[in-house]
Parts: structure tokens; C-alpha cells; sequence
């Protein structure tokens, strides 16, 4: 294959070999905001930086939105290790819409757990720039002094508006962000959260909404 | 975008094209790394494109087409389906009724009632469809435009809560997890007993 680093399907129901324990679900209490956003009835621009993941397309597709699908880590993970951290050039170069498009809701999901600091001012630099006042920034942060080496996989489970199935890919760790809000907060000015929520399982879910220009 | 190719393994470009190929090409070149060029086979209302078989050029038609050869250019079957089979190889916009893609596409999809990529599949460029079907597996790098489908409703049969309500932070204390294996996470709740999330 050319143009695509070949990563491994993802791991779904019982037979799953990758993960121990198989995918899990957990509801999502962020989730729904953003699919009331969708749902009302205007054809949103959404940015996916997760993988391509058939059901969410699938979910997605009911509110005729167009989808920008750009897997940030994979394409990080395509750069040579030697190059250390993505530089600001390297996201002019892996955001970059078509001229005009901003984008309305933008689905990190735990990706930031996944970004240096740099890489994350970085990448706020784009999204500030692609997102219209209003737009939502849906993210996962871990609170975990470790967490799984690869992203994990979410995926909307099925109709259900608040519940998201997480996909562990990895059984290896590796230390966790451990991003303090008020770090996240500076590093995503611009964008206001809106609601934060702290799940039980380590996992804080933050809607923020872009903030007028 | 940040798009990242591979040149393509030599002597996979014959150096001169070969004479046209029959329906459903007006006027593509077609080359075969064998010795004469292989017209597209045709089973009932369906044409093939081997796997050996190169055509540089626009397809059009009226029957459905399968591709296991490699195409550049333009396939333009707006009524008919269109399959990209496993060995098949497209460098090209490809217009179609139902498009499915089990090989390669480096170009844009547009299909007039679904586009579905194969766990096999990839596609770098956009799909255009009302209903896009993506396999695990299978991969893609673009845009999907899809039109809203008037027959379901956005927000599926559960609802979903408001999002106005903008300005305040809340804590949950029950996440939930249901039907899940033990994780090590004691504790939390199956989903339908949580609890509402607390301002915080």
C-alpha cells in the first residue's frame, strides 16, 4: 500500500484479541451536546482527528454534515522518530482545509493525551484559525498516570445518543499527560468550555465552544 | 492535508500506450504489461477490467464495471455501479450509482446513491454520497459530504439534552460502563442507573 501507514482493524465484540477485556461503554455526558448541534438541521462542517471508524461515520451520516476525517496520531506516527516533536509547518500541512471551510464541531477525543505541549499550542494555532465562533471542541483528557500506548478507538454505540463504546488497542502503557485544565485552558484560548466532566473511570470530557473573534 | 505517497514500483507505467479498448472507454489508452491489450470482459451487464489490464483515460458507459486493473483518468458510470475490486488500482474521479471500493482509490468518489469502502479498501480523496458505508479496516483520508437523509430523525430515538446551556462545569460522579467486562474499574455503574451529572 502507498499512501497509507496499514494499521490493524480495530478490535469489535467477542472476538476480540487485542484487548483483554474487549471494548467497553461508558456513557459520554458531553456527547449529547454535540449531537444536538448536529441535529439542527444546518449542514455542519465536522473534523474528525481520530481514525476513520465505520459506525461513526455511519451516526454521523444521519445529520448530513461533511466530514473531515484527518487521524493526527497516525500521521504522527508516520514521521520518522528522529525528527522529535511536529513542528507548526508539519499542521500547516496536516490541516488545511479547503480555502473558506471552518470547521463547526471538532472531535479530538483523547488525542490530546497523545500531544507534547508544543504539539498541542501547535494544533490549537489550527483549530483557532478553522473554527467559527461557536463551534465545539469535544476532547477526552485522561487522569491516569498511565495510559494505553495508542489512542483508543470511540465509537458511537449505535442510536444511542450519550453512550460511546472506548477500544483499547494496546495492552502497553505509557505515562499519562497529566494536563492540568488551567494548562489546557491556556494552551486552547479561544475556546471557553462549556462543560466539564469528570468521569469516574479517570476520564474528563471538556466541550469547549470557540469564543467570538 | 497532509498527503504522503510512495513513487510506484518501476515498470508498472508501460512507456507507450496501446490502442484504444473497446466499451466501456470512447477513446482511453490501454497497455498491458503482456502482449496485446485485453478488452474488458462482460458478464451479463457488467464489464470487467483485468488485472492486467492499464487504461489512461475517461470511462463511460452504460453498464455496471468492475476494476481490477489500474485506471487513470475519469470513470464516469453515474447510472450503473461501480466496483473497485481488490487488485484494482484508480487514479481517477470516480462517478457512479453504488460505488464500492475493496482496492485503491486516489481520487474523489461521488456516487448517486452509496459509496462503500471494503475492509480491503482505501481511498485518499473525498466521497460525495447520501449514505457512505466505511469497513474496519479499510482506509481513508478526505472529506465525506453527506446529505442528510430526511427519513430518520438527527438525533435517534433517545434524544438528546440541550446544548444551551453553556457556562457551567459539572462533575459526574457515575460514568457508567455497561455490559463491559471488569476492567478493574469497581464501582461504576451500568448505563441507566447513574447518577445525573452534579454542578460543580
Amino acid at each position: 500500500m502507498s499512501w497509507f501507514s496499514r494499521r490493524e482493524p480495530a478490535a469489535r465484540g467477542a472476538g476480540t484479541q487485542t484487548v483483554e477485556n474487549g471494548p467497553e461503554v461508558y456513557r459520554s455526558l458531553a456527547l449529547p451536546a454535540v449531537l444536538t448541534t448536529l441535529s439542527r438541521g444546518h449542514k455542519l462542517n465536522v473534523l474528525d482527528l481520530g481514525p476513520a471508524i465505520g459506525d461513526n461515520v455511519e451516526r454521523l451520516s444521519e445529520f448530513g454534515c461533511k466530514l473531515f476525517i484527518e487521524d493526527l496520531f497516525a500521521s504522527k506516527s508516520a514521521v520518522p522518530a528522529g525528527e522529535g516533536m511536529l513542528s507548526a509547518d508539519f499542521f500547516a500541512q496536516f490541516l488545511a482545509p479547503p480555502e473558506g471551510t471552518l470547521f463547526d464541531i471538532v472531535l479530538a477525543w483523547d488525542l490530546f493525551n497523545y500531544l507534547d505541549h508544543r504539539e498541542l499550542v501547535h494544533l490549537a494555532d489550527r483549530l483557532r484559525r478553522f473554527c467559527r465562533p461557536g463551534s465545539l471542541l469535544f476532547a477526552l483528557i485522561s487522569n491516569h498516570k498511565t495510559i494505553p500506548a495508542q489512542p483508543i478507538r470511540f465509537r458511537f454505540n449505535g442510536e444511542e445518543t450519550d453512550q460511546l463504546i472506548y477500544e483499547k488497542r494496546t495492552q502497553v502503557e505509557r505515562p499519562g499527560p497529566r494536563l492540568a485544565s488551567g494548562e489546557l485552558n491556556d494552551i486552547l484560548r479561544g475556546f471557553r468550555v462549556d462543560r466539564s466532566f469528570l468521569l469516574r473511570h479517570g476520564i474528563q470530557e471538556y466541550l469547549y465552544v470557540r469564543e467570538g473573534a | 492535508m497532509a498527503w504522503k505517497r510512495s513513487d510506484d514500483p518501476p515498470g508498472n507505467h508501460p512507456a507507450e500506450p496501446a490502442p484504444a479498448a473497446p466499451r466501456p472507454t470512447p477513446a482511453p489508452s490501454v497497455t498491458s504489461p503482456s502482449a496485446a491489450p485485453e478488452p474488458p470482459r462482460r458478464s451479463g451487464d457488467r464489464a470487467t477490467i483485468g488485472p492486467s489490464i492499464f487504461i489512461k483515460g475517461d470511462l463511460t458507459g452504460d453498464e455496471d464495471l468492475v476494476i481490477e486493473g489500474r485506471v487513470e483518468g475519469r470513470v464516469d458510470l453515474k447510472q450503473n455501479n461501480v466496483t473497485v475490486g481488490r487488485n484494482g488500482k484508480v487514479k481517477a474521479d470516480v462517478f457512479g450509482r453504488v460505488v464500492t471500493i475493496e482496492g485503491e482509490v486516489d481520487g474523489n468518489v461521488f456516487a448517486q446513491e452509496q459509496a462503500i469502502l471494503r475492509q480491503a479498501g482505501a481511498i485518499r480523496g473525498n466521497i460525495s454520497a447520501p449514505r457512505v458505508v466505511l469497513e474496519d479496516g479499510s482506509r481513508f483520508k478526505g472529506t465525506i459530504d453527506m446529505e442528510p437523509n430526511k427519513d430518520r430523525p438527527g438525533t435517534g430515538s433517545t434524544g438528546v439534552s440541550g446544548a444551551s446551556g453553556i457556562g457551567h462545569q459539572a462533575q459526574a460522579s457515575a460514568p457508567s460502563r455497561i455490559g463491559a467486562t471488569d476492567a478493574g474499574s469497581a464501582g461504576e455503574s451500568p448505563v441507566g442507573a447513574s447518577r445525573p451529572a452534579q454542578a460543580g
